[in-house]
């Protein structure tokens, strides 16, 4: 009985002793080490061209100590707690934390899934062929453009501007009718009527009758054909869904109120 | 016994021998020891295939236009692996920069997304060559070399939570401790280290901070890169690095960027570390063509160089000859005019009748802590055209005669192109409107400025407006600039190199106007507005990066046709520039010409100036005039003041409708008024290449008026 009493007792004490080691800094010890010592002086001969002489030696330490007090301090007082900044970095840390153990080398079974569900990410563009006739907006295009509509119904000849970027344009994607007319010119693109003149429509310089020969639609290559492209995404992918598992997991532990009434 | 011993002590005394011989040969300017220059191997001069195996994209190529097409591009971008975009807080790779280029988004190191409004037809990832890899190495404590002392600042400097702009001091702290040199630590002279580095020509093994696998791996990362995301007739990539060398003395930046024209490339870059001097790149890279890998290098900064990028003389301060020139001009077809830090067209005080002369000077020295002064004599392109006439003038060929681009100088993989959306370069330093000095400092931010500017004694760096105290450190000279444009037949690396060699290119501020520029004696026959006006002024004329010979001394005519960029503001004006050397006095003189303005008007024929179109930027919310302006403008100019004995260039300016600058989008944004002594708006604009006008070879006698008749090598 007695020696099963003094197993507590010798537990007890070793967790006494445990807690003092590791409750150390609650002392008010500051050590520096030499690393951080050479460092600064380091940094500072780099940046002033000579070593520090001694007063300069004690005024960087004596920086180094202050700034260590006053961390201190701050944390005994709880600043760290309401820091919207501290708060950041340390939730920056620990979702890089979650990121690093990702696989490198995914499977293909892995590669495959994730291709399939995201297939729509490797899009090939339509492309079209078209011709048309360009009415410049430094020339009353609107009027002029009109006109000449009616005119080439009628099979009247028709006097046009010269565009920019030439008359017949062969298979170029939807994207690049876009990023070469705009936005709303590229819309008309969509169910266009072939072998027919369509127009006037309006681009950043001026108006357009255009005439839509050709088409090809687009698609989803296979995966053999993206296959890196692929890996990388599928990569990129999984650091996310690393944080976002990790989030689903804890998110559930906490209870969460927000003011429904709060008007900002 | 005996023996063993006689032979280590012949090994020890071939070894100090030949060490001996090595140190002489170093030393000695004079080339004595043949023998051992026969044995040495030129690492840099391996040329390794970086093409990777990839299916050939399934899309479309579009087929070529002989008209040629516009394609805009960047050709200056840092990612992780330079030196200093590393310690600026960027984890971004070549991959995030060449994705970005496609249109995705990606993070700025202070956690905001950057997109392109439009993606780009073509990018180069241009990483420092001299350490390049090195400092992310440093960083990375699970790397052998990372556990050297002069590594320890930089360990694990990006782990997320010091990503921060509280951090920027300890950051620029680092990097002037890089390009001080100062922890560029050679191994000692006895040691075989040296001895290989001597041998393989590869200087930067011989220095303790260097690991050539690490370097290697981050030079094939970079190509792979780019080889990968290559897709010929969508998008084109370069392999490519930034040679980043420097005057001596002066800290006078020498900057180039090298770009390879195929799936080729050396083994490493060829840096700094090998030699400081731009002669010896271009040697290298004529060496590396007789090897069948072609490439060009483009300086920029010219701006920032105190006035040494454009020098009267060589680098080691020698006349400047025809061989010179040439060798120059094969190497250096092109200059980026533009980029973020400043413009490089011209100065006020060089171009004092220029009333656009004032666009985005940046007038310190790149990279010098405290900030100084850089000359403008010898650092802006204009004068730089000029003094070419002049040294063609006195028979010492033309070094620069050289066409134009722009490109940004990111160093956070994503160009910042648009003044509504605007990032700078260098990450975490310059990331958001206080830091660089558009809106006003918290107060807790000006003690944090002052703090640092102690700590590492540079001058306090902070000043004192209307508004409140605003950082000094000099960003506000900055901007949002600029890009590359070729004309090319298709958007293929073989196409837009070519159109590099044939200075067929045009720079931008970031917008995206195109310019045709033709010169020619029978352009005035071609019909304005017929389809053909391009492919005819292809077969009667030439185009920008050109020479225009004399024909029985007819006065030239000049094709221009401009186009707006359809997100940016409406044109307001064409303009040629023109300069020349006066034949009889060889007096250098410049001219602007305004020759096409918006909204019908016509430039006044004695001003040469066209009339305000009314166009005006509303500061309080940065709207701006509607309806004036123009969509395109053309016209064909004949020169009235055409001497046909003067050697002459003729350029073209495209100037847009004035908008915000930056500076002002960012105070408005944040509830500010635009800070005073800023330009509250800019004009976005474009340059094209010269043309140049050459006269008919005159018999004029050249007397030399300095050096000797050897050095001219007169042609």
């Amino acid at each position: 009985m007695k020696y099963k009493i003094s197993i507590f007792f010798i537990i007890g004490l070793t967790l006494y002793l445990i807690d003092i080691g590791f409750n150390s800094s609650d002392k008010k010890e500051i050590y520096i080490s030499d690393q951080e010592i050479i460092s600064l002086v380091n940094a500072w001969k780099s940046q002033v061209g000579r070593n520090p002489n001694d007063d300069e030696i004690t005024r960087i330490i004596n920086n180094l100590v202050e700034e260590e007090i006053l961390y201190r301090e701050a944390l005994k007082i709880g600043l760290d707690k309401e820091d919207r900044i501290i708060k950041r970095r340390l939730a920056q840390k620990i979702s890089f934390l979650k990121q690093e153990s990702i696989p490198t080398s995914p499977s293909n079974e892995d590669l495959i899934n994730y291709y399939n569900e995201n297939h729509d990410k490797y899009f090939i563009d339509s492309s079209y062929t078209f011709s048309h006739y360009f009415f410049s907006s430094e020339n009353n295009s609107k009027k002029r453009s009109s006109k000449a509509y009616k005119d080439l119904l009628k099979n009247i000849s028709i006097n046009s501007d010269p565009f920019f970027l030439g008359k017949n344009f062969v298979d170029i994607s939807q994207r690049k009718i876009k990023s070469e007319f705009g936005k709303d010119f590229a819309l008309n693109f969509k169910d266009v009527e072939f072998d027919k003149w369509i127009g006037p429509i309006e681009s950043p310089f001026g108006h357009h009758i255009i005439y839509v020969t050709n088409y090809t639609e687009g698609y989803i290559p296979d995966i053999t054909n993206v296959l890196k492209q692929v890996e990388v995404d599928f990569l990129q992918s999984q650091r996310d869904v690393a944080i976002e598992n990790y989030l689903n997991q804890i998110r559930s532990e906490y209870k969460i109120y927000i003011n429904p009434n709060l008007q900002i | 016994m005996k023996l063993l011993r006689n032979v280590i002590l012949i090994i020890i005394g071939i070894y100090i021998l030949t060490l001996g011989l090595v140190y002489v040969d170093v030393y000695d300017s004079r080339p004595i020891i043949s023998l051992f220059k026969n044995m040495q191997s030129d690492s840099s001069l391996e040329v390794v295939d970086f093409s990777v195996d990839k299916k050939d994209s399934s899309k479309t190529k579009p087929k070529p236009n002989k008209n040629r097409n516009p394609y805009y591009g960047d050709l200056h971008v840092h990612t992780k692996y330079s030196f200093d975009a590393y310690i600026f807080g960027v984890t971004a790779s070549p991959d995030d920069a060449y994705r970005y280029a496609k249109g995705e988004g990606v993070n700025h190191p202070l956690g905001y997304e950057m997109k392109l409004r439009e993606p780009l037809d073509f990018y180069s990832v241009t990483d420092h060559g001299f350490y390049m890899g090195m400092i992310q190495a440093y960083a990375d404590t699970s790397k052998d070399i990372s556990q050297n002392d002069f590594a320890e600042p930089f360990h694990n400097l990006n782990r997320l939570d010091n990503l921060t702009v509280e951090s920027a001091g300890e950051r620029s702290n680092i990097f002037s401790s890089v390009l001080g040199a100062t922890i560029i630590k050679p191994y000692p002279d006895w040691h075989p280290k040296l001895l290989k580095a001597y041998f393989t020509r590869n200087t930067q093994g011989a220095l303790r901070s260097f690991d050539y696998d690490i370097h290697k791996s981050a030079w094939a990362d970079v190509a792979r890169s780019a080889n990968e995301h290559n897709d010929p007739g969508h998008f084109t990539t370069f392999i490519g690095y930034e040679y980043t060398t420097s005057t001596d003395i002066e800290g006078g930046n020498l900057h180039r960027n090298v770009i390879f024209n195929s799936s080729k490339a050396s083994i490493r870059p060829w840096t700094r570390i090998d030699s400081i001097n731009p002669e010896d790149l271009w040697t290298w890279q004529d060496k590396l063509r007789e090897k069948g890998v072609d490439t060009i290098s483009i300086p920029h900064n010219s701006n920032g160089s105190n006035g040494q990028m454009f020098e009267m003389e060589t680098f080691k301060g020698n006349a400047l000859n025809t061989e010179y020139a040439k060798k120059r001009m094969r190497n250096e077809p092109l200059v980026e005019i533009t980029q973020v830090k400043g413009t490089s067209d011209t100065h006020p005080l060089l171009s004092p009748d220029d009333e656009w002369a004032d666009f985005e000077i940046m007038d310190v020295r790149v990279g010098s802590r405290p900030p100084t002064y850089s000359k403008p004599s010898g650092s802006y392109v204009r004068e730089a055209y000029l003094n070419g006439l002049t040294l063609e003038f006195t028979r010492q060929g033309n070094p620069y005669k050289f066409g134009l681009i722009g490109s940004t100088d990111t160093h956070v993989v994503a160009a910042s192109l648009d003044e509504s959306n605007y990032w700078s370069k260098v990450g975490l330093l310059d990331g958001d409107p206080e830091n660089r000095g558009s809106v006003p400092l918290k107060e807790e931010n000006v003690e944090r400025l002052k703090e640092y500017m102690r700590a590492f004694n540079q001058p306090i760096s902070t000043v004192s407006l209307e508004q409140g105290e605003y950082a000094n450190t000099g960003f506000t000279q900055w901007g949002a600039s600029g890009l590359a444009a070729v004309w090319a037949e298709e958007n293929t690396r073989e196409s837009i190199f070519n159109a590099f060699r044939r200075k067929e290119t045009f720079a931008t501020t970031g917008t995206r106007i195109a310019v045709r520029f033709f010169g020619g004696y029978d352009l005035s026959s071609i019909d304005l507005n017929s389809e053909s006006i391009v492919s005819e002024a292809y077969q009667k004329g030439v185009t920008m990066g050109s020479d225009l010979l004399n024909d029985e001394n007819k006065n030239p005519e000049f094709l221009v046709w401009a186009q707006r960029d359809k997100n940016g503001a409406p044109l307001q004006r064409i303009q040629i520039i023109k300069g020349w050397i006066d034949a009889n006095s060889g007096r250098p003189e410049e001219k602007v010409f305004d020759v096409a303005c918006s909204d019908g008007l016509q430039p006044d024929s004695l001003t040469n100036r066209c009339p305000d179109n009314g166009a005006r930027v509303n500061i309080n919310d940065c709207s701006i005039t509607s309806n004036v302006g123009s969509s395109e403008l053309k016209t064909i100019w004949k020169d009235p003041e055409f001497v046909p004995a003067d050697k002459t260039f003729y350029y073209v300016r495209v100037l847009e409708n004035p908008t915000c600058r930056w500076s002002t989008w960012d105070a408005i944004k944040a509830g500010f008024k635009p800070r005073e002594g800023l330009h509250e708006t800019i004009q976005e604009r474009a340059w094209s290449s010269p043309i140049w006008y050459i006269p008919e070879q005159s018999d004029v006698e050249v007397i030399p008026l300095g050096g000797t008749i050897q050095l001219r090598n007169i042609d």
